[in-house]
């Protein structure tokens, strides 16, 4: 299994990298990591969950279909272990709303809260009553400054972030015939999930395909112009062979300005599934490949180890769900593990 | 007369009808305990400062529309500035930022003439992008425990220093507002400009003021956040445009100029704060709440809209 390398190799990658860049995921603070399906909780601390009567807070970033999917693995796993969940919230990527609703789903007395925290310093200060009350708090990909496993938090479950940037590269160098050039679209932000997956593209073209050049770099902050980026990239080098994109967003637009030149020939590799980016795929399009997130297992997971817990089991400082890269082929299959439900109507339809 | 008594009095209602019905619903769930009800209040003080701003805006006959982007710039300036220099310092280089944008707002608008609407739209845009660029959307932490406190999470006499600000801020809006010959301008500029400039107001210094106002209490705004938050983001302010209007009309302000209140737009606050915080604790989906919350707002605009255009 890939996770057991990627444990062993790990210190010797953490050494090579500074811990920034590794060639595995690693977590914000250099913490190796856990595979998801080793956090479990068993039957026998089962019955004894269900007696407390725990109540669980889960205090989102912003709503999609990930956190959606994230949400209904957690719920399940909840409901499983007969903890209630007593408020939902979403932060709209407003720092200063989760602290709010943080505030506010105190008031119900939450033992678990599940969040991601939006940014490292604004959330130090924002998680820090919870903390103090000793709800068991389980982060999403971030982590509060500071923080300190396991006084201060229960675990931080998040992607395999450096599979999801490889297997993209592996997908588009498939894709190219392992050959060509290349325009590499990251985020343009300090933002610990996209960083990490942006750079493992790059360093998996880099380093594994000789043959592949890339020819052009462009960060994005704003979604919304993804598609004037990939005109001027388009521009640029008109033959370009093949476009990371770093989710699946701004990857609509990038799709919009391919078929506005009429190019027919440029793949497309992106993250995250989205139904416009998928029925492109499916329609042999540009779109090459969608690597995905396990979100379903993500939540379970998370629920899992803020249970694990409240019944005074060790719980891994840092866990990781596996990545999927789903292609036309695979995108019926891919959806279900993926989100934990049917592909969209359109999706399924063009299959047939 | 009695119709404007009638129109001012629906966001009282309405709060009082929405406060009895988290009340009585949400009695075991938390709502009515002083620790929550605080929480609303100081999770509402920097948003019902920048609606007091917004209120001689409007009540001018003007709009802000970028003050979302002020508080942004704001906080960072201060955060930036106390990493090396004195609390003093911050407060001064954040205040001074939110005054200095809102004067370049209110120069656009009362001597070039330019309409309020696109000049703040356009400068709403503009410092939001220099807000990203100021610290290369890095938050910047605020470790001054004395700024911390004084804005965010201290306490003067049992009361938190955000209900402190509030308070203050309230009581001088109002005063300054409904008592001081400025604030009769500011409303006679609204309700009929030529008229106003007729009889010897100076239009444009009126409307260079109330943009100030806005940008000043913007500026304030950012240092709460700062303070409360304890570090300072770009994305600070971003998403407070549309709650601060909605207060702010609710709250019995009219868009077209001439008419305002301050109070109002404190309980029209304090009343997008309670929606959001009861329908938290009602465990609604997300969606759902957004859904909710929408229809709420839309009635209460339309209740307190009707009057005043008819």
């Amino acid at each position: 299994m890939r996770f057991k390398t990627l444990i062993t190799t790990l210190s010797a990658a953490l050494l090579l990298s500074g811990g920034i860049v590794g060639a595995q995921t690693v977590g914000p603070q250099g913490e190796s990591a856990t595979p998801s399906s080793t956090v479990t909780v068993s039957d026998d601390k089962v019955a004894s969950l269900k007696a407390g009567n725990y109540k669980a807070a889960l205090l989102w970033h912003d709503q999609s279909d990930f956190v959606n999917a994230v949400t209904a693995g957690a719920t399940d796993e909840f409901t499983r272990l007969g903890i209630e969940v007593v408020a939902t919230t979403s932060a709209g990527f407003d720092a200063a709303k989760q602290r709010s609703d943080i505030e506010t789903a105190l008031a119900k007395k939450p033992n678990i809260i599940l969040s991601l925290p939006l940014d490292p310093v604004t959330s130090a200060a924002a998680f820090k009553e919870a903390k103090d009350n000793g709800v068991k708090l389980v982060f999403l990909s971030n982590l509060p400054k500071d923080y300190k496993h396991p006084s201060d938090y229960a675990a931080i479950v998040t992607d395999d972030l450096f599979q999801m940037g490889k297997q993209a590269a592996d997908a588009l160098a498939k894709a190219m015939g392992g050959k060509g050039t290349v325009g590499w679209i990251f985020h343009d932000a300090a933002y610990y999930v996209t960083n990490q997956r942006d750079n493992a593209f790059k360093t998996t073209i880099e380093k594994d395909y000789p043959d592949i050049k890339i020819v052009a770099e462009q960060g994005i902050s704003d979604p919304a112009r993804a598609e004037d980026i990939a005109n001027a990239m388009l521009l640029k080098n008109p033959d370009i062979g093949g476009i990371y994109v770093t989710w699946a967003g701004p990857a609509e637009g990038v799709l919009s300005a391919l078929r506005s030149n009429g190019n027919k020939t440029t793949k497309i590799v992106t993250l995250d599934l989205s139904e416009p980016i998928a029925l492109d795929m499916v329609k042999g399009g540009n779109v090459a490949a969608i690597v995905a997130d396990e979100a379903y297992e993500l939540g379970r997971a998370m629920a899992a180890a803020g249970a694990r817990a409240l019944a005074g089991e060790e719980t891994p400082p840092f866990v990781v769900a596996p990545a999927l890269a789903v292609t036309a082929d695979t995108v019926l299959e891919g959806w279900m593990k993926s989100l934990h439900r049917d592909a969209p109507a359109s999706v399924m339809k063009a299959k047939q | 007369m009695r119709r404007f008594d009638l129109q001012q009095y629906v966001v009282y209602l309405g709060f009082l009808a929405i406060f009895l019905f988290f009340a009585i619903t949400l009695s075991d769930d938390g709502f009515l305990t002083s620790r929550n009800l605080s929480n609303i209040v100081l999770q509402t003080a920097p948003a019902t400062i920048m609606a007091i701003g917004l209120v001689f805006v409007l009540s001018a006959g003007e709009i802000d529309l970028s003050f979302g982007s002020i508080v942004a710039v704001s906080a960072l300036s201060a955060a930036v500035v106390m990493q090396d220099h004195s609390m003093l310092a911050g407060i001064l280089a954040g205040l001074g930022a939110g005054l200095a944008i809102g004067w370049f707002n209110g120069f656009l608008v009362a001597f070039l003439h330019l309409p309020s609407f696109l000049v703040t739209l356009a400068t709403l845009g503009l410092f939001a992008g220099v807000a990203r660029t100021m610290t290369d959307l890095r938050s910047i932490p605020v470790v001054n425990d004395g700024f911390t406190g004084f804005f965010g999470s201290g306490a003067l006499a049992g009361v938190p220093s955000l209900v402190w600000w509030t308070l203050g801020a309230i009581i001088i809006g109002h005063i300054v507002y409904r008592e001081s010959r400025f604030g009769a301008h500011v409303i006679a500029t609204g309700d009929n400009p030529r008229a106003a400039q007729v009889s010897g107001i100076k239009v444009p210094r009126i409307r260079l003021a109330v943009l100030m106002i806005s940008g000043g209490c913007a500026g304030l705004a950012g240092l709460l956040y700062a303070g409360r938050l304890q570090a300072a983001k770009y994305t600070l302010g971003e998403s407070d445009l549309m709650t601060v209007i909605a207060a702010v009309i609710v709250g019995g302000t009219a868009l077209n100029g001439g008419k305002g209140s301050v109070i109002g737009a404190l309980v029209g606050s304090l009343l997008m704060g309670m929606l959001n915080n009861g329908l938290i604790l009602m465990g609604l989906a997300v969606s759902d709440q957004m859904i909710v919350r929408g229809l709420i707002i839309l009635t209460a605009v339309a209740v307190s809209l009707r009057d005043v255009n008819r």
